[in-house]
């Protein structure tokens, strides 16, 4: 009791104190962080689409299957980017599941239209990225495009 | 960085662009040679877009008061091109390496010559899969492949 009387002005002093607070939520998160969760968002969207895509015409899985396969390893690349709190995981979150269409052309087009909007998407985060990011963004980038043209090809 | 480091980064970068451009138009030259009808015709529009892309990076460096770099005499090739099999492979080297090349202008801090550096490493990321015959995770990585930095 002593002991806890004798810290508690202690405590009254370290609050009035100016500065972080430890115990405060935490920081807010940076702008590269902000991005780097809007990429692997957006790559998770990809991820959930080529397999939903590839469950609804199995005849397309073969052609799909690389190609998601690399969408996989960009999204683990930014996450890998994202350092997490100890103990907590950063959830997988799909945010948009745009329905299969009916048609087998049509479901090749819908992909298309996503890697090419995924595409433009990592080029708008090149402008407040790091070094680095910013050619990730770009490699994964160029990766889409040339999902595009492989759609195109493979899948007729 | 300061804006004199910035500006001999920016330079260094498309000096590196402009020497892959270099390389790929003498390379498809031999790989020309090797390939015969649709995928003779290919190369030909391949070296045609280098030859564009090289004219337009020499711009880029003469605006900014440089010379730019000059072609080589000749280039070695990382290997023996036999035939149409080994010219295929040549051609996606040829484009892997100028996709590397355009990658590096991407780490550069002016958001003008970053942007076109992105758009730039496309066109030869999917001429580097049309001659591989699949595409990679990652364009412009050294192997197609992130490195931590």
């Amino acid at each position: 009791m002593l002991a806890a009387s004798a810290t508690l002005p202690l405590f009254l002093a370290l609050d009035a104190c100016a500065g972080p607070d430890p115990l405060a939520s935490p920081p807010p998160l940076s702008a590269d962080v902000r991005t780097l969760f809007a990429a692997a968002f957006a790559e998770e969207n990809l991820v959930s689409l080529y397999k939903r895509t590839a469950a609804a015409y199995s005849a397309l899985a073969p052609a799909l299957s690389p190609l998601l396969a690399e969408h996989l390893a960009h999204l683990a690349q930014l996450r890998g980017r994202i350092i997490e709190p100890p103990g907590k995981r950063v959830p997988h979150t799909v945010t948009s599941r745009p329905p299969i269409p009916a048609t087998r052309t049509a479901a090749v087009a819908q992909l298309r239209a996503a890697e090419r909007a995924a595409a433009s998407a990592q080029l708008r985060r090149l402008a407040d990225a790091t070094p680095s990011l910013a050619q990730l963004y770009a490699s994964i980038a160029a990766s889409e495009s040339t999902h595009v043209s492989a759609l195109d090809r493979s899948v007729r | 960085m300061t804006q004199g480091k910035e500006a001999a980064q920016a330079l260094q970068a498309l000096q590196g662009a402009l020497a892959a451009e270099h390389a790929a138009i003498y390379g498809y030259g031999v790989v020309g040679a090797m390939l015969s009808g649709a995928d003779q015709a290919t190369a030909l529009a391949d070296w045609k877009l280098h030859q564009e892309a090289r004219d337009t990076l020499e711009a880029m460096i003469v605006q900014l008061g440089a010379t730019p770099v000059a072609a080589s005499v000749a280039y070695g090739l990382p290997f023996a091109v036999r035939d149409a099999q080994s010219a295929r492979r040549l051609a996606a080297v040829l484009e892997d390496g100028v996709t590397q090349a355009y990658l590096g202008l991407v780490a550069v801090t002016d958001q003008t010559l970053r942007t076109f550096g992105a758009l730039a490493m496309q066109p030869p990321a999917n001429r580097a899969a049309y001659w591989r015959g699949f595409t990679v995770a990652f364009p412009g990585m050294p192997s197609g492949q992130v490195t931590n930095d």
